[in-house]
């Protein structure tokens, strides 16, 4: 009877210690990071931005930014969080949102000044050469229509109880590491990540299905 | 131009973030000389954050509550646990397949794994009458697709889903569900 008994609890052992790297010690550190963050700890910073970094620049390109300005205004978008915070303007430092927000701002401000400058120029100077979207016309929006929003959650509604559960727990904006989903839903990483990637597939067409006429 | 065209599955690795680092930047210098690979990205990117999007304007559900008996957040016992886990399982499903009355459970009962849907027709019991039959038992339920949580982590083997006839309203609890 042992056999059969250690194996399960070694697999186990290895998960727990797959998932604590993987989310880099521990959920309960993303508050402490924060915390010390907040009082300027410039360590917790660079882990906060280590992060996260990747989840603006993807904000910033769905948006349209080309990704090289990407990269530069998320850099930004820290730099001024830093300084926010050396000011004692920052009360809470909720990431990444925080930080999306800010980037969607830094962008949509930027295409503005752009569009001026653009239009004081020549035509072919136009930004909208650059960016399939105007950044400034998507960054206070929502990036979803209401006919977009109610297919997707119709879709949703049909898949599983337990796969709808691990699509909202991996993209509430919390940010949930897949090992820590997987500890929560009680299934293994790979299986979540399987999971995760059929009901994007499901949302993904229902998204890009075309509204009806 | 400097690398072929990105292809919507490369896309998507990036923006999940699972791509290595090298191949990450040349995808990256690639969309800013090929603008039809830009938009490739930008589509992906979107996708994910109109998902985000989606999650946050849905409410979630009141969650199938996991009963953990206290005893599990000591890893020192956690090898009695689930000798306990599994002992206790095993006797509850074949005790009780279809008993709705809510009497109460086993001193140690391990977990109750919601399972997705409940069957039309009772369990057919993936039947493990002790320890030393686990494992045939364990392929068994496999096969059938079935998990069992332990409680130190989750282990890539099967769960003796104990239906365990439980009152209405439990899954709709707010908190752990005392029975
Ligand atoms: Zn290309």
């Amino acid at each position: 009877m042992g056999a059969a008994l250690v194996q399960p609890l070694r697999i186990a052992v290895r998960q727990e210690e797959e998932s604590a790297r993987s989310r880099g010690g521990g959920r309960e550190d993303e508050a402490e990071l924060a915390q010390r963050a907040l009082e300027g700890d410039r360590t917790a910073w660079d882990a906060l931005i280590a992060r996260y970094h990747h989840r603006v620049v993807v904000s910033l390109l769905a948006r349209g930014v080309r990704v090289d300005r990407a990269h530069e205004l998320a850099q930004e978008t820290w730099a001024r969080l830093v300084q926010q915070q050396q000011k004692g303007l920052l009360r809470e430092l909720r990431l990444p949102s925080l930080a999306i927000t800010q980037a969607a701002y830094l962008a949509a401000d930027e295409a503005r000044r752009q569009r001026r400058e653009a239009l004081a120029g020549s035509v072919e100077e136009l930004p909208e050469a650059h960016h399939p979207v105007d950044p400034s016309a998507s960054a206070e929006r929502r990036l979803l229509s209401e006919e977009q929003l109610s297919r997707a959650q119709a879709t949703l509604s049909q898949c599983s109880t337990s796969a709808r559960r691990i699509f909202l727990l991996a993209c509430d904006g919390q940010e949930l590491p897949h090992a820590e989903v997987a500890a929560r839903v009680g299934l293994s990483v790979q299986r979540v990540r399987q999971i995760l990637c059929e009901v994007r597939k499901k949302l993904r067409s229902a998204l890009e299905e075309e509204a009806a006429p | 131009m400097n690398q072929r065209h990105i292809h919507p599955a490369e896309a998507e690795l990036y923006v999940l973030g699972e791509m290595e680092p090298e191949a990450a930047a040349a995808l990256e210098a690639h969309t800013l000389e090929c603008a039809p690979c830009a938009a490739v990205l930008q589509r992906e990117a979107l996708l994910e954050e109109q998902l985000r999007e989606v999650a946050q304007a849905t409410v979630p559900e009141p969650q199938p509550q996991v009963l953990r008996p206290a005893r599990w957040s000591r890893p020192a016992r956690a090898a009695v646990g689930v000798l306990l886990a599994a002992a206790a399982a095993v006797a509850l499903v074949l005790l009780r397949p279809e008993q709705a009355d809510p009497s109460p459970p086993q001193n140690d009962f391990p977990i109750l794994a919601l399972p997705e849907s409940l069957p039309e027709e009772p369990l057919r019991l993936v039947a493990c009458p002790d320890l030393s039959s686990q494992e045939a038992c364990a392929a068994q339920a496999f096969a059938r697709g079935l998990m069992v949580q332990y409680p130190q982590g989750v282990g890539e083997v099967p769960r003796y889903d104990g239906h365990a006839g439980l009152p209405p309203g439990v899954l709709e609890a707010d908190g752990p569900y005392s029975l």
